[in-house]
């Protein structure tokens, strides 16, 4: 593994970042969902600051209550702390405490990498809740996040009666979706907001993410049996509904569904359709007036032919450089190899690695193409 | 013998399975405005100038009521001469044909064609659309076609006479007897005599031969929300959410064009009586004029600032009036697209009508309204200033609202007024299950009893939700009925068997005469006093006797229902039966309108006085009858509920009772006491009870595995026992009594 690292610094030489860290994962067989998904966490920069300073901040809560929080925030910790450059790092004790909380990744079954990743972010968020939680009836305690006022992690932090907690986790990943009916008769428009940490999206063959966040976004007609209850029509009428993006997030996650269950199969099949994730996203269709622009930082692709085998690695964009995360493994990439991961046009096609969960960060408007 | 098979049937698939198909509802239509006045907005105008017989003018209005009325018309007013009661939901649109034809569609699916200058009569119901029926359309000079849309992308042309030629089907005769109209004693043309009595026998099955099929205009893929055809019915327009103005040949029902150019909904649309022009309103808030001939839009006229939804042009088609949701009435010269504001309304506009010098305005509101217009001479409202010269983009005009310029309306007041009451727009169901609290439109709290279908106060202007909370009680009574107001007015639902689940003791509804345990069932007891008016019809026509025995001429098939699935409710006795107490004594001045259907045809509507009692089975769902008629309730799986006893926390009393306790589905809380008091008390020497006070007998669950928990205990009961037998009974620590 000595091979490998030195390997990475050779050909980044004296362009190796400044206190950048590149460690691969060890699999403790069948783990490299969660390896996939912990570089992609890692190389998200913002989220990776704060998780740091919330770990320098806890040290004694870490000691006394173990969770996957200060698990993360210690492998984090350990990996940008190591005295090397480059390596392998086994993230035992975080994957132990993940098969000790939860049954569903306690197999050496495959696993969903989206799945892992949405429970690890609504686990976070649980453990900062419930950490801000009693610091409102005792405001003296340290608390871990209203200490730390001077960071970007301030949580709002004036015991706001009703308002729902915002945490980090929050503030990097969460954005706003609106979902807007329109009754055709009384043609009042009701909107219904709820948040979300990252998008589902359906796909299809030959298309690209800005046209699957279109169709994402398409109306939906409720007619016939299902008419919408129009409180102002006071009955039951025809409506238009659709979903907007009302508030884009700091930290874009984009889920596509490729495992897809077919019913006449009757079990789960893995589309590789090509689905093309440009580096450079504008959303479109959000509800403020100009677009929100994005830079794609990171992409968990599956390996493999079926949902239920196969392996995960990841691509990571590290201070302009595309490198190729494949559990121990690091190398460096070609940003235009990036494209490979796309998917297929044929059904079937010897390439197997298709982009599964795309990481893109908002850049400030104008500073893209 | 083909009868007795079809009525077994229709029985069979309620009584034999164990878990019954949803069964027919019943419906009631509370109304305490009497009849002359629309409750809903008006969906639908329509003018009837030519008088047949009295030199009088008509107006015709349809409305979210689900009635359509005939107003009289005068120089001064308006007076509503008929009451057109068959549809069961929103009246959509309404069209006027020949000499005195009515064409009515509706929410309900249904076409009806009604005599217009009868009381009320209903020719014939139209069945064919399977989704609500938006708009109609008629030929100005072609009196036999009709053309009918809606939702789903359903377009039908009707022979109006061929759909009208009685065909010798008897169920036919039937429901059109049943629907027929509210002042059915006074129709020109009563039809109650086409009803075989005996409703069985004479009915066969073979007789749905000949049955009238419209033309069909297929392709739309969705729905439409206009209509309009030229005066020889030569030509069909129509549009919908597609955004298209479809052009049909109403002869074939085959396409001639598609035309594009709408961006939102198509809401409104006309033919010139030449048939070469159309226009067209949309939600995209643009109107625009159409070449059919050359087949493209010739002019987009941006006048709203939001969606139209009605137009009405000057018999040369050189003007346009249009209405929509921006509250605004506007009349725009198509020629030199210049526009003027006629007036501005409190409510979004629905449709519009011309007559004379006038334009009648309909809205979401239950009144209609008429404005001056200048109909022969409309150059006439331009000369006065004010008119602005209208863009050929959507956003123009909204831009220049936005930029404050708004045009002053020409006119201030309506000409004339037809008042409607508001309708009812929110509404609660309290707790004591009898009464519900309702806020109409003007913002009147009221709260009506439903059992008799009557306002019992009117608070006037309050808080709803302050006077909500007021009303609070806590009782716990299961939910026997629904409500909504989609009809402006309460509509109160029943269905079988659930509507049975609740009882009251008569004593505590001020029924005299009875027993301290007699209960009454309170949809029975609802369900007779709607029906009173029928029952007393009935036993004219058939005599008493034939009821005598709970046995009606036409319900030969009774008895066999009754092995099944019926049991005669034991609780009440045998003398409380045909007598409606007065707790669910309808009112005669405002009675209730019922809406429902049997095992035949559909559903129809009509007010509790004018049942005429041929109305049977095949009208009414059964279990309505069996349960007026023969006291015959659906069986109840569990008419026993059962409670815990228990001693209060922390009391040193000693254990009553171990298991659990059963008792009627309600129970007076002072024989709870009573039997705490024969336990303790009776059962007990006097000193071994505790004398400080304090102790107490702690309560336990009462539950309810009946109906998931609904019942008059709700949680616990804590009965507490001092020196003295005085017992205090806690049904979860919030209600106490203490005796």
């Amino acid at each position: 593994m000595g091979a490998a690292g030195s390997k990475l610094e050779k050909a980044l030489g004296d362009q190796f970042p400044e206190g950048e860290r590149y460690f691969g994962l060890e699999n403790f067989g069948n783990t490299c969902y969660c390896n996939s998904v912990l570089q992609a966490l890692y190389f998200c920069v913002p989220f990776r600051e704060q998780l740091l300073d919330y770990y320098s901040n806890n040290k004694s809560l870490a000691d006394a209550d173990e969770n996957l929080l200060t698990c993360l925030a210690d492998l984090f910790m350990q990996i940008s702390s190591q005295k090397k450059k480059t390596g392998v790092i086994a993230p035992k004790r975080f994957v132990q405490r993940l098969k000790k909380q939860n049954e569903i990744f306690r197999s050496y079954m495959h696993q969903d990498a989206h799945e892992f990743l949405n429970y690890l972010l609504n686990e976070l968020v649980d453990i900062l809740e419930k950490e801000a939680s009693p610091t409102k009836s005792d405001q003296e305690t340290s608390s871990p996040t209203e200490k730390n006022a001077n960071g970007p992690t301030s949580v709002h932090d004036n015991g706001d009666k009703k308002e729902p907690l915002v945490t980090w986790v929050h503030k990097n990943f969460q954005g706003i979706l609106t979902n807007e009916t329109k009754c055709l008769r009384c043609e009042t428009v009701t909107a219904r907001d709820e948040t979300f940490l990252d998008l589902s999206l359906d796909i299809e063959q030959n298309s690209s993410i800005t046209s699957c966040l279109k169709n994402f976004s398409s109306t939906e007609t409720l007619n016939a049996e299902d008419k919408f209850f129009c409180d102002k029509c006071c009955s039951l009428q025809e409506a238009q509904k659709r979903m907007k993006i009302k508030k884009p997030p700091h930290i874009l996650v984009i889920h596509l569904k490729r495992f897809k269950y077919i019913e006449q199969l009757g079990r789960y099949k893995k589309l590789s359709y090509r689905v093309v994730f440009p580096l450079e996203l504008k959303l479109s269709n959000t509800v403020e007036d100009a677009d929100a622009e994005y830079s794609l930082f990171a992409v968990v692709v599956h390996v493999g032919s079926g949902p239920n085998h196969g392996h995960y690695v990841s691509l990571v964009k590290s201070h302009n450089h595309w490198l190729f995360f494949d559990d121990e493994n690091v190398e460096m990439i070609d940003e235009s190899a990036v494209q490979t991961f796309f998917g297929s046009a044929q059904e079937y096609s010897s390439n197997t690695d298709h982009g599964y969960i795309l990481f893109y960060e908002r850049v400030p408007n104008g500073s893209t193409s | 013998m083909s009868t007795y098979f079809l009525r077994v049937a229709s029985a069979g698939n309620t009584s034999n399975s164990v878990r019954p198909r949803k069964e027919k509802r019943l419906t009631y239509v509370l109304n305490d405005a009497g009849d002359t006045k629309h409750c809903a907005g008006v969906n639908s105008l329509a003018v009837l100038k030519s008088p047949a017989t009295d030199g009088c003018e008509y107006l015709f209005t349809g409305s979210r009521d689900g009635t359509l009325k005939r107003w009289a018309l005068a120089e001064d007013g308006a007076t509503c001469s008929a009451t057109f009661e068959s549809h069961v939901d929103w009246v959509n649109d309404a069209v006027l044909t020949g000499s005195n034809t009515l064409v009515s569609c509706s929410s309900d699916t249904t076409v009806k064609v009604w005599n217009g200058l009868s009381e009320g009569y209903c020719i014939k119901t139209l069945r064919q659309h399977s989704d609500y029926v938006t708009t109609l359309a008629s030929a100005e000079k072609n009196s036999n076609v009709i053309a009918s849309a809606g939702l789903g992308g359903e377009v039908f042309i009707w022979d109006l006479e061929a759909a009208l030629t009685p065909t010798s089907k008897s169920g036919d005769a039937t429901e059109e007897d049943c629907s027929n109209g509210v002042n059915g004693s006074g129709s020109s043309l009563p039809m109650t005599s086409i009803r075989p009595i005996s409703s069985g026998n004479n009915i066969s099955l073979q007789t749905q031969s000949q049955v009238y099929i419209p033309v069909t205009a297929k392709g739309h893929k969705e729905s439409v929300y206009a209509l309009a055809m030229n005066e020889s019915g030569s030509l069909l327009v129509s549009g919908g959410t597609e955004k298209v103005v479809r052009v049909w040949d109403p002869r074939t029902g085959s396409k001639t064009m598609k035309l594009k150019g709408h961006t939102d909904n198509i809401r409104a649309l006309l033919i010139d009586s030449t048939g070469r022009f159309c226009i067209s309103g949309s939600s995209d808030s643009m109107i625009r004029l159409w070449d059919l001939g050359q087949q493209r839009c010739v002019h987009s006229y941006a006048v709203h600032t939001d969606s139209v939804w009605s137009l009405a042009s000057t018999p040369t088609f050189s003007h346009v009036y249009s209405g929509g949701r921006d509250l605004s009435l506007y009349l725009t010269d198509l020629a030199t697209r210049e526009s003027v504001l006629m007036c501005t309304k409190e409510h979004p506009i629905l449709q519009l009508a011309l007559h004379d010098d006038g334009i009648w305005v309909a809205t979401t509101d239950s009144s209609v309204h008429r404005w001056a217009a200048e109909v022969r001479n409309p150059q006439k409202v331009f000369q006065r200033g004010g008119s602005f010269l209208a863009g050929n983009l959507s956003f123009s005009r909204a831009r220049v609202s936005l930029e404050g310029s708004t045009p002053v309306p020409v006119y201030k007041e309506p000409s004339l007024s037809i008042p409607g009451t508001p309708g009812i727009v929110q509404h609660e169901i309290l707790n004591n299950r009898r009464h519900v609290l309702t806020k109409d439109t003007a913002g009147t709290v009221k709260l009506w009893e439903i059992t008799r279908g009557t306002v019992i106060h009117n608070y006037g202007e309050v808080s709803f939700e302050k006077k909500k909370e007021e009303l609070f009680e806590m009782v716990s009574i299961p939910a026997w009925f629904t409500v909504d107001t989609k009809l402006g007015n309460l509509s109160v639902h029943l269905d079988t068997p659930q509507c049975f689940s609740a009882e009251m003791y008569s004593a505590d509804l001020h029924i005299p005469g009875k027993p301290e345990d007699d209960k009454v069932n309170l949809a029975r007891e609802t369900l007779k006093g709607l029906l009173a008016h029928w029952l007393a019809k009935r036993k004219q026509r058939f005599g008493s006797q034939a009821l005598a025995n709970g046995e009606a001429p036409a319900g030969k098939d009774v008895p066999t229902r009754n092995l099944t699935a019926s049991k005669i409710e034991v609780d009440g006795s045998a003398d409380n039966d045909a007598a409606v107490y007065p707790p669910f004594e309808f009112s005669a001045a405002c009675p209730p309108s019922i809406i429902t259907e049997g095992s035949q045809s559909g559903p129809w509507r009509k007010k509790i006085t004018d049942l005429d009692g041929t109305e049977d089975e095949k009208d009414m769902p059964w279990w309505v009858v069996d349960c007026v008629m023969n006291n015959r309730l659906p069986p109840r799986e569990n008419t026993k509920c059962s409670f815990y006893l228990h001693p209060c926390e922390g009391s040193t009393v000693q254990i009553l009772t171990q298991g659990k306790l059963s008792a009627p589905r309600i129970l007076r809380i002072h024989k709870v006491v009573n039997y705490v008091i024969e336990k303790m008390v009776l059962d007990k020497p006097l000193d071994s009870l505790n004398s400080d006070g304090a102790a107490g007998v702690s309560g336990g669950q009462v539950t309810h595995p009946a109906n998931g928990g609904d019942g008059i205990f709700r949680t616990g009961l804590k009965p507490w026992q001092k020196l003295k037998p005085s017992i205090e009974i806690l049904c979860s620590n919030q209600a106490s009594l203490i005796p």
